[in-house]
């Protein structure tokens, strides 16, 4: 068994929390994992990615190799997609429909993607995957911080290694106490969010 | 077998000093090695401490290790430049509680300005052992063995982390701990005492020269002991063609294999020196090597230079032109590198296949919120009127160097801004000039352009960036704030003080946030002969929202549309990422808007309002 998760996003989206969440869960199950992720100057607005690796033997790189990604999760849109390409030819991704301008966009020296177009690409590489508005959702819930919860609580829909209740659990003993609540709520929100993004599909 | 627990490579090292008995850990802040120095800080059982450079952190070390209790100094490669001068020092004496220093690089350059091999200094100029780990656990073990050995040896040992070992996390073993000697000190001038005197007990030969021959006798002793080292060890495969695997060339070159289903004869190196018969043991067996490391041709140079001594006939290949000779290893670069040498291996590298459509680039600006963006603002304003300069530093605020600003001139390594501006006001070139500097920086290295600066009469505009932390690297205390690193009270350093008292022309307190405050400053500044410091005063935005000790009262703005004549001001010179433009129009991303309101005074129509 090996899975690799990747998780692509701007800086402040709280990647790092999503990965230690997922990554205490998958060590508690007594799996081998090997987690990085992109800190320092990238916090400042940057890009962010992290790496997180499972596997039931001994994980070498602490990258995951282009190619060998089985879920993109993407906490920002282009983020998603500037790393699409290291998807495996099996790969699913898990899109927060959510679009943060860059700076470059802003001023209009660069084209932010337009909704037709980043659908348009998506179909045509053949990937299957789930788009959800977890940002929408989190701040429904209590404010943009919440999205990268959402974005766990999907992606336990989506895959049978998670168990949703256990991973809830962790959430819930690694979670400040002021936003136990408003974390446990953005899980479930999170699955059914993509519960209804299968049935739509 | 010992417990285990999930933690990032620069904890798994702290714990190995901790482990080890240190008492003493000294560092400056820098991606990618800072969270040592923050690990070991919850052992109130030994002295942690942020330095105001790397060179005073080596310095601090070598006083514990003179008296027999065991010290950790921690650093980034560029770091590591500026404890050049005391480990050109240390090297020739020797030490005597064990001293560890950790340098840790960053391949790629992804959160720095360069991407410098530090072995080059450590190793091939100090001629310090260097230990080279490829993961938090190797990362730990060789932090542990090399307090051992530094003690055994009287050498100060050096472990070369990359990004990719300080920063993964993994499961590593947690053993007990041992307890640091009592300490003790005695003198010993003729080590400790680094001068040109003649030295008695050597006939009269010079003591540089002495301690020099100490130092050369001691690589027989350390290549004896790399020898058995168990970081450097032979794995059997199939072909003549060797893959050396150094550091993390270890984790690539075995990701490789695993993904090829291939076994190649691998030579796994973590020390320098180099274990010569087990490197010449694997060569003879050889047609050709391929040498894996970060960043420079270093082990590759080594082998060729071994190999020509030993009149060994084996090609060798690596980052001097057969790999990239820059950038970041990996192990897609390291497939990359087999399927050329194996052209049958291509159909199992991974097939990638870039998505179709054009991908903007994310580039690095102020935080939404950050006062910086405000001075940043108006000091653009004044250099602009007067066509003046603006030499940048390193830190938050360089962002300012970026589009939409593009304010500061320059960037090179810390508290360079200052010396810089006094070289541009000598040149003769008749506009303003200004230095930029981040309060970390400044006590770094900066406190001492600016002396200098002021003695020798330059005229020029300093401004500091006062924001109380060392902000970019992750909020750490330095001389100027009012807490260290346990969030124990600790006495604040004035800059403004330190300014007068050094001599300056002036030096204004302003808030950040007030744009048309620090303009005015700035005007003055301009106008003053001599060197004038402008200190722009407020706690990091990102602190203060957790403190409650905001630089504003946060409340809504909201955008006239009808006076908003789409002149972009907002965004292409001001450049807040909360606020938008579409159709002609600016528009408030009230999801990122953190109400700081300083659009307001940057709107020159009066379209951005109070709500």
């Amino acid at each position: 068994m090996e899975l690799n998760i990747l998780i692509a996003g701007v800086g402040g989206q709280g990647n790092l929390f999503a990965s230690s969440i997922l990554a205490e869960y998958l060590l508690n199950k007594g799996y081998e994992v090997l987690a990085v992720e992109t800190i320092g100057a990238a916090q400042r607005g940057g890009s962010v990615v992290s790496h997180l690796r499972v596997s039931d033997a001994e994980i070498y790189s602490p990258l995951i190799p282009a190619g060998k990604v089985d879920v993109l999760m993407g906490f920002e849109t282009v983020e998603m997609l500037r790393n699409f390409e290291l998807l495996a030819g099996d790969g699913m991704y898990l899109l927060n429909d959510y679009k943060e301008p860059t700076v470059l966009c802003n001023m209009e020296m660069d084209t932010y993607p337009s909704d037709e177009e980043i659908m348009a690409a998506l179909k045509k590489s053949g990937k299957k995957g789930y788009a959800i508005k977890a940002t929408e959702c989190a701040r429904q819930i209590g404010g943009s911080l919440l999205t990268n919860v959402v974005m766990v609580g999907a992606l336990c829909q989506v895959l049978p290694l998670f168990d949703s209740q256990e991973v809830k659990q962790v959430l819930a003993g690694k979670s400040p106490a002021k936003v136990k609540e408003q974390n446990l709520q953005a899980f479930d929100a999170g699955g059914s969010l993509v519960q209804e993004a299968l049935r739509r599909s | 077998m010992s417990e285990q627990e999930y933690l990032m490579g620069n904890e798994a090292m702290g714990r190995g000093a901790i482990e080890a008995g240190v008492k003493v850990v000294a560092g400056y802040p820098g991606t990618p090695a800072s969270e040592v120095l923050e690990y070991v800080s919850k052992y109130p059982d030994i002295n942690a401490e942020w330095c105001i450079n790397e060179k005073v952190a080596l310095e601090v070390c070598m006083g514990a290790s003179l008296c027999n209790t065991r010290s950790l100094a921690v650093m980034k490669h560029n770091g590591t430049n500026v404890a050049l001068d005391i480990m050109m020092h240390i090297n020739y004496t020797g030490v005597r509680g064990g001293l560890v220093m950790i340098s840790g690089d960053d391949p790629g350059g992804i959160s720095s300005q360069n991407e410098e091999d530090s072995r080059i200094i450590t190793r091939l100029d100090a001629h310090l052992p260097v230990f080279d780990p490829w993961c938090p656990q190797e990362a730990k073990d060789m932090i542990k063995t090399a307090y051992e050995l530094s003690e055994e040896t009287e050498l100060c040992f050096v472990v070369r982390p990359v990004m990719r070992v300080c920063h993964a996390r993994s499961k590593v073993s947690m053993d007990g701990m041992k307890k640091g000697k009592e300490p003790r000190f005695e003198d010993d001038r003729s080590r400790f005492i680094m001068s040109a005197v003649k030295e008695t007990k050597a006939g009269g030969t010079l003591r540089p020269v002495v301690r020099h021959r100490w130092l050369n006798e001691k690589q027989s002793v350390l290549n004896r002991i790399m020898e058995e080292s168990s970081f450097n060890h032979i794995e059997d495969g199939e072909g003549k063609i060797g893959l050396v695997a150094c550091g993390i060339g270890y984790a690539f070159v075995k990701e490789a294999e695993k993904i090829l289903g291939k076994k190649f004869p691998v030579l796994k190196l973590g020390t320098l020196p180099l274990p010569k018969n087990k490197v010449l043991q694997f060569a003879r067996k050889m047609d050709k090597l391929v040498v894996y490391e970060d960043s420079e041709a270093v082990v590759e140079g080594l082998l060729k230079q071994m190999f020509f001594d030993e009149d060994i006939k084996v090609e060798v290949m690596g980052r001097s032109g057969f790999l990239p000779k820059e950038g970041e290893l990996s192990a897609t670069v390291v497939l990359k590198s087999l399927a050329e040498l194996f052209p049958e291996l291509k159909e199992k590298i991974p097939a990638t296949a870039p998505l179709e459509m054009k991908v903007p680039i994310r580039t690095r600006t102020q935080c939404v919120g950050c006062q910086y963006r405000g001075l940043l603002h108006a000091l653009k304003i004044v250099a602009h009127k007067y066509k003046g300069v603006v030499t940048g530093d390193i830190g938050c605020y360089d962002a300012g160097s970026f589009p939409p600003l593009e304010l500061q001139s320059t960037i090179y390594c810390m508290g360079s801004s200052i010396p810089m501006a006094s070289g541009i006001a000598y040149s003769g070139y008749d506009k303003p000039v200004f230095a930029i500097i981040g309060d970390s920086t400044f006590f770094h290295n900066g406190v001492l352009g600016l002396l200098n600066a002021i003695h020798n009469g330059a005229d020029m505009v300093v401004i500091v960036c006062d924001n109380r932390t060392t902000a970019m690297t992750g909020f750490q205390p330095h001389p100027g704030s009012d807490v260290d690193v346990r969030g124990e009270p600790a006495l604040a350093i004035d800059v403004t003080h330190l300014a007068t008292a050094a001599g300056a022309a002036s030096a204004r307190v302003v808030n950040p946030y007030d744009i048309p405050q620090v303009t005015e400053a700035l005007e003055k500044a301009v106008k003053e002969k001599g060197v004038s410091v402008v200190v722009a005063t407020m706690p990091c935005y990102l602190v203060a929202r957790r403190t409650g000790e905001l630089g504003f009262t946060p409340r809504k703005v909201v955008l006239d549309e009808d006076r908003c004549n789409g002149c972009k001001i907002c965004v292409t010179y001001f450049g807040c990422p909360a606020i938008h433009f579409s159709d002609g129009k600016a528009t408030i991303d009230y999801g990122t808007c953190v109400e700081c309101g300083m659009c307001v005074e940057v709107c020159k129509r009066g379209a951005i309002i109070w709500s």
